[in-house]
């Protein structure tokens, strides 16, 4: 610890601190402009300077950089120091007439007018260096550098063009103290409907403002570390030293009695069917973009609103976007009716604006479901029966004129229609996962031909599947409302449970095994047995079958060309004697 | 090399330092074996190249050895008739020698001649001895001893030691205490694995110096072995010279020298069969001022932007690639050679009580006899100014030198009995800096002095502080007003605050020094700034717009019946006459170019 | 080029003490001045200077200074040299031929002891410079 005087007052503080921060822990203030806690010193305004004197030698010194020492007597503001900071502050006043923190302080000291030649009235940049010094200490780009010397430097990237270096990250306009630095989006883009699942966000962010655990994560495609290896400001002024940078993902194996599959579902990609322009028009929305405008969270702060920003007057809803459909899906996902009346109902709520739902015919099936129904209608939804037939953006009417048009067969009317909105939502429909085939192979259970995973028995044996100890939850066994997955994910638990808590397991009376000696190591029974049951051990060079998976099915058995494989209480011994004390009898 | 060394009767030693090279030294020496193969005397007389003589003002130069007769101002007309008479038939020749200032008989040895009389070399001992591009005779006059018994009988602490005695300091500026700074260095943790670095700094950047490149260009070894010497003291195994791009010659054959050195093992691994391992790399820096300061300087060998940081940490501590450094200066390093091989009290005998040893001055600006000599420190201002410099051409007065270059100060003719040393400089406001030394007569003006130098330190200020940045440049408007007659009182005081604050706040060397050419001649020639401001006339009358011209009509048309010549040459039509009558100029029409006064032959036009 | 080591340095210095001595006016034995005005470059003053150049590199002999000044004023009796032993009082010699100046060279000048029989006389003005 070091003993310091500063303006009269006595302090401790650790070997190491500056004046500057020993100032701070006083609550004496010294103005500064090239400094910023995060970077390194860099001494190159001048105006924190200080009077400081050890063991009799006294000097003017930059409090940012200049570390305190036993016994030295710090004055902030001695005449001297104060002559010399006045006269820095004046000088830089002429030299950025712009720069607000400047006027601050010189309006602090009492300086009015600089006595010094204006070049540019318009100038902001204090040449403090804080872009630069982020920009290659932090960010690790060295995109912007100085250029020139004396009194022409100047800010510039290489040759004073845009650089391929600068990697956009706007840490120099975040660290530049008078605002010489602005960035602008080139496109001049506000809302980003296009990337609604992006939205503007920083590298480090909890995922969504309903996340449990509410914890941030780094987005490492975002992350600077990740792109220059450097920066880590996280780390620095991180209190709890939270932040891991080395943190990798990792495979981890957990050996479990049972399992429960609830992979959930995807939605219809609506671009596979070009009519909805999907992808292609502006303010087509599929459900969960919907979802994610509607959001508080959202990047709009849940207001729902145009591309352009503009709030929709009208709003068309379309029910069954790729379900029921012969040249997509052909079943009923379920739950599309009651989102898409969900959707109408927060649109009618939140902007007033007209809502047109277009439906082949409303399946409102569940507890209370048919009263929402009823509800909307008293809310004024306009719904048409028909289903859309095209989404398009080019007029054939007046009214048309930059509006989305819908076109449909109504067929209470018997008519086509067209119906100019401002926003299409689409109700796209449930699929299963696009890798369940390759769950479905991992855990050896069953698909339907659509592609979900197939239970046991509908009515017997809805949860499980054909191997015992793997279960079924959810929409990956079908489209499913958040009711009935609850329901299921609830019987799926139990039985899991139910399982664990038997602690011994039945194994089924017949099984197969294999003659170790007659095994010819060719591996047939491996690549056939439907229950995965059987393994190679390459040690022993024979196959082997794991009991507790057998179903005792006899494939292997069959195919067996050794004869090794056979059946408990099937091998040719009993089954002669069998056959012999069934024959004895005649 | 033969086996036996070729014997011959005469060494003509023909100066090949960059100012008798620009005087077409090379064509002499081309026409001086021309002319001895023409009389074949190619076996008898042998032409050698060194490094600077000193005395650029008379080059091209040629020494005749023995005898050390000394021929100047040579011209390849000259040549034949030299050859034929000196070196065939033994008879020196006079006109070619030098004959001072005010004397009629020529002096032909040069150890007679005051300029060369009153210096001691030390850094510059081979000076005139050796061709610089042959190791061989940097070895014959004892090249490479200190080094030798540096690396084989002296401990690193004993070198320190020897020159912590010696009393050494810094010859770039600053005068640190050489042996304190090694030891510094030498105790100083590396965080690389003990990596240490040892920076030669030859960016020389004063105008009008040029002692490091005479040095380099000279005697590379000398700067070679030193650098050698100092890496054993500080345990280091790789060492920089930095060099400014614009010295060409220096660059060569110091690239030669170390191509030579390491041919020899006496740069690289096991050096003289010793076990210690030294390299030395070259870098050619752009020529950037500011790049002279250590810091900037390691910046730039780190090929980062030149531009000084803060100290602490120093370079000793935290220097390049933030590893222990040891800076010193061309001089420095090739006064250590020395100071080893012939003991730190032989040194320490030259010389004042603080400031031991000799320096290398150049010698330049209104004094008759220009170049760079080398003088025991303690030697007064009049005895470098009058003996060895000669005193002022065309018998005007001196006014003042100016020391240190853009960072040293103007000291006047009341102080010429100053003894050279560093704290005498410092105290009388300016500094012995790198060794640049201007002459000023009575035709010099102060203020423009002041302004010349501000001009300059603003051009070469990095822009890094804002004290070097905008107060040089405030005050150099402040200067060019008061030098156009612009000038107001509240001026001198502003500028008077100026230059103490950036004195004070300022980042690095540069930035602290850049005021004291204004704040000396403010303080011993203050009355030269108020008549610019307040009459609007410059004594010295080289501000050209506070002068008023007029044509003297006696002398106009006695002396010159009315030429005309400065009518002809007036761009704005502001002088009348006719030929053959008085001429007049018309005071509101004229510009204050001056072509009418440098253009009379009969001294009609004056200046009031 | 082999690494040097500390005894190489003092074999370069040694074989290189010629160049040092001639061209810092080190210590030397003695100087020997030709005449060579154009009298003595006409009876052959420069077969003596070459002749003594050549047995000087023969012999390596590094500590005479060998040069050459104007018409001595003796034509007569040309091609001459002077012989100055450090310290001693010059002496001329008169009517050389190679051969003799070589005898000069190695009796006088290496054997310190005059070779009177073509000696002129001891003792003389100064003429050289330095």
């Amino acid at each position: 610890m070091v003993n310091v005087t500063l303006d009269g007052k006595k302090i401790q503080v650790e070997e190491g601190t500056t004046i500057l921060q020993a100032a701070d822990k006083l609550d004496v203030k010294i103005p500064t402009l090239c400094y910023h806690p995060l970077l390194d010193p860099y001494a190159a305004c001048r105006v924190c300077v200080v009077e400081a004197s050890v063991k009799g030698k006294t000097d003017l010194v930059t409090s940012c950089n200049t570390k305190v020492l036993e016994g030295m007597e710090v004055k902030t503001a001695s005449e001297r120091a104060l002559k010399a900071r006045k006269l820095n502050v004046e000088m830089l006043m002429a030299q950025a007439p712009a720069a607000e923190p400047v006027k601050e302080i010189a309006k602090e000291l009492g300086i009015t007018k600089t006595r010094f030649e204006i070049k540019d009235p318009n100038e902001k940049c204090i040449l403090c260096g804080l872009c630069v010094r982020t920009c290659t200490d932090v960010v690790g780009a060295e995109a912007i550098s100085f250029i020139e010397r004396g009194k022409d430097r100047t800010v510039a990237p290489p040759f004073n063009e845009p650089s391929e270096a600068c990697i956009g990250c706007t840490a120099c306009a975040y660290f530049c103290p008078t605002q010489a630095i602005v960035f602008e989006d080139k496109y001049g883009r506000e809302i980003i409907h296009d990337e609604l699942h992006l939205g503007p966000v920083t590298a480090i962010r909890v995922p969504i403002r309903q996340a449990v655990p509410m914890v941030p994560f780094i987005d490492k495609d975002a992350c600077i570390h990740f792109k220059t290896e450097q920066c880590k400001l996280c780390e620095k002024v991180c209190e709890p030293e939270a932040i891991n940078h080395a943190m990798e993902d990792e495979v981890m194996e957990i050996d479990v009695g049972s399992i429960i599959i609830a992979t959930g579902y995807d939605i219809f990609d609506a671009k596979k069917n070009a009519v909805y322009g999907y992808g292609r028009l502006d303010n087509v929305l599929s459900g969960l973009d919907f979802e994610r405008l509607c959001n508080a969270g959202g990047p709009t702060g849940g207001n729902i609103l145009l591309k352009d920003g503009r709030k929709p007057e009208s709003v068309a809803i379309l029910h069954c976007v790729g379900s029921r459909d012969r040249n997509y899906n052909e079943w009923c996902s379920r739950v599309c009716c009651m989102y898409a009346m969900k959707f109408a109902h927060l649109v009618r709520e939140k902007t007033g604006a007209k809502v047109h739902e277009f439906y082949i015919d409303i399946r409102a099936f569940g507890k209370g479901y048919e009263e929402f129904y009823n509800r909307l209608m008293e809310e004024d939804v306009i719904f048409i029966r028909g289903k859309g037939a095209e989404v398009t953006d080019v007029a054939e009417t007046p009214e048309e004129e930059g509006k989305l048009v819908v076109v449909c067969e109504d067929t209470l009317l018997g008519l086509v229609r067209r119906v100019p909105v401002d926003m299409v939502l689409l109700g796209n429909g449930l699929e299963p996962r696009r890798d369940a085939d390759e769950i479905a192979r991992k855990f050896n259970i069953g698909c339907s031909h659509e592609g979900f995973f197939l239970e046991r028995h509908p009515k017997l044996g809805p949860v499980h599947t054909a191997s015992d100890g793997i279960f079924l939850a959810g929409a990956c066994q079908g489209p499913k409302d958040i009711p009935d997955t609850v329901a299921q994910a609830g019987a799926a638990a139990s039985e899991a449970m139910a399982m664990a808590d038997r602690g011994t397991f039945e194994l089924e009376p017949i099984t197969s095994f294999i003659n170790e000696e007659l095994c010819g190591a060719c591996k047939t029974c491996v690549a056939l047995c439907p229950y995965t049951a059987i393994t190679f051990d390459e040690e022993k060079n024979v196959s082997v079958v794991e009991e507790a998976l057998c179903k005792g099915c006899g494939t292997c058995v069959a195919a067996c060309p050794a004869g090794a494989a056979t059946q408990h209480g099937f091998d040719d011994e009993e089954m002669f004697a069998e056959i012999e004390g069934a024959l004895s009898v005649v | 090399m033969e086996e036996k060394e070729k014997a011959y009767r005469l060494h003509l030693m023909v100066c090949a330092g960059t100012g008798c090279v620009s005087n077409h030294a090379f064509e002499i020496k081309g026409a001086l074996e021309k002319e001895i193969k023409k009389q074949s005397l190619e076996n008898e007389v042998l032409v050698v190249t060194t490094g600077c003589n000193g005395f650029c003002e008379r080059g091209p130069l040629l020494v005749v050895q023995p005898g050390n007769i000394f021929y100047q101002q040579l011209t390849e007309k000259d040549i034949p008739h030299l050859v034929e008479e000196h070196f065939l038939k033994g008879r020196p020749v006079q006109k070619l020698m030098y004959t001072p200032p005010k004397e009629k008989t020529p002096i032909p040895v040069l150890s007679d001649i005051d300029f060369f009389k009153g210096q001691v070399l030390i850094a510059l001992r081979n000076r005139g001895l050796i061709d610089p591009e042959k190791i061989e005779e940097y070895i014959a006059r004892d090249g490479y001893t200190a080094m030798a018994k540096a690396l084989n009988e002296m401990t690193p602490e004993g070198i320190i030691e020897e020159i912590k005695k010696s009393g050494l300091r810094g010859r770039g500026g600053a005068g640190f205490p050489t042996g304190v700074k090694w030891e510094y260095v030498r105790n100083a943790p590396s965080t690389n694995g003990g990596v240490k670095y040892l920076v030669c700094n030859g960016d020389e950047g004063d105008p009008g110096a040029f002692m490091d490149r005479s040095i380099l260009e000279a005697d590379p070894h000398s700067v070679i072995e030193g650098m050698v010497i100092g890496a054993k003291a500080i345990g280091a195994s790789e060492g920089f010279v930095y060099v400014r791009n614009e010295y060409p010659l220096a660059l060569s054959r110091l690239n030669l020298a170390l191509k030579q050195a390491r041919e020899y093992g006496l740069l690289g691994k096991d050096i003289l069969g010793s076990g210690f391992n030294f390299d030395i790399k070259v870098h050619r820096g752009a020529g950037a001022f500011v790049c002279g300061e250590e810091t900037a300087l390691l910046h730039s060998l780190e090929g980062r932007l030149g531009e000084p940081r803060p100290r602490p940490p120093y370079p000793a501590e935290k220097g390049l690639r933030d590893q222990p450094t040891c800076i010193n200066n061309v001089e420095t390093w090739a006064n250590v050679p020395v100071i080893i091989s012939r003991g730190a009290n032989w040194y320490s005998s030259i010389g004042t009580k603080t400031s031991k040893g000799t320096k290398v001055f150049s010698l330049v600006g209104k004094i008759n006899n220009t170049g760079l000599v080398e003088v025991p420190m303690g030697i007064s201002l009049k005895e470098i100014i009058y003996n060895i410099g000669g005193g002022i051409p065309e018998g005007k007065e001196f006014k003042a030198v100016q020391t240190g270059g853009p960072s040293g100060g103007c000291i006047p003719k009341e102080k010429i009995d100053l003894p050279i040393d560093f704290e005498s400089l410092t105290e009388a406001g300016s500094m012995m800096g790198s060794g640049g030394m201007v002459v000023m007569d009575e035709d010099t003006c102060m203020v423009d002095v002041a302004r010349y130098f501000l001009s300059f330190t603003q051009d070469e200020s990095c822009g890094k502080c804002t004290p070097c940045r905008e107060g040089t440049k405030a005050m150099l408007s402040i200067l060019t007003r008061i030098t156009e007659g612009k000038g107001t009182e509240g001026d001198l005081v502003l500028l008077r605050d100026l230059a103490e604050s950036i004195k004070d706040s300022a980042l690095c060397g540069l930035g602290n020094t850049a005021p004291n050419p204004v704040l000396t001649t403010m303080q011993y020639f203050m009355e030269e700034y108020e008549t610019h401001i307040k009459d609007k006339k410059c004594p010295a009358r080289v501000c050209r717009q506070l002068n008023t011209y007029i044509v003297d009509e006696n002398t106009c048309v006695k002396d010159g019946r009315g030429c005309d010549l400065c009518k002809r040459n007036c761009a704005t039509d502001a002088i009348l006459g006719e030929k053959g009558k008085a001429h007049r100029v018309v005071q509101e029409k004229c510009i204050k170019c001056g072509v009418c006064y440098d253009v009379c032959n009969f001294n009609a036009v004056k200046i009031e | 080029m082999p690494k040097l080591t500390v005894e190489d340095l003092k074999k370069i210095r040694e074989k290189t003490r010629r160049t040092t001595m001639l061209r810092e006016g080190g210590e030397h034995r003695a100087k020997i001045t030709v005449h060579m005005g154009t009298c003595g470059i006409a009876s052959g003053a420069r077969d003596i200077m070459n002749a003594l150049i050549k047995e000087i590199e023969a012999r390596d002999i590094t500590d005479v200074i060998l040069t050459n000044s104007g018409c001595a004023g003796l034509c007569s009796r040309e091609p001459m040299a002077t012989v100055e032993m450090a310290g001693k009082a010059p002496v001329k010699y008169v009517d050389l031929t190679a051969e003799k100046i070589k005898e000069v060279l190695e009796k006088h000048v290496l054997g310190g002891k005059i070779v009177e029989s073509y000696a002129l006389g001891i003792g003389s003005e100064k003429t050289d410079l330095s």
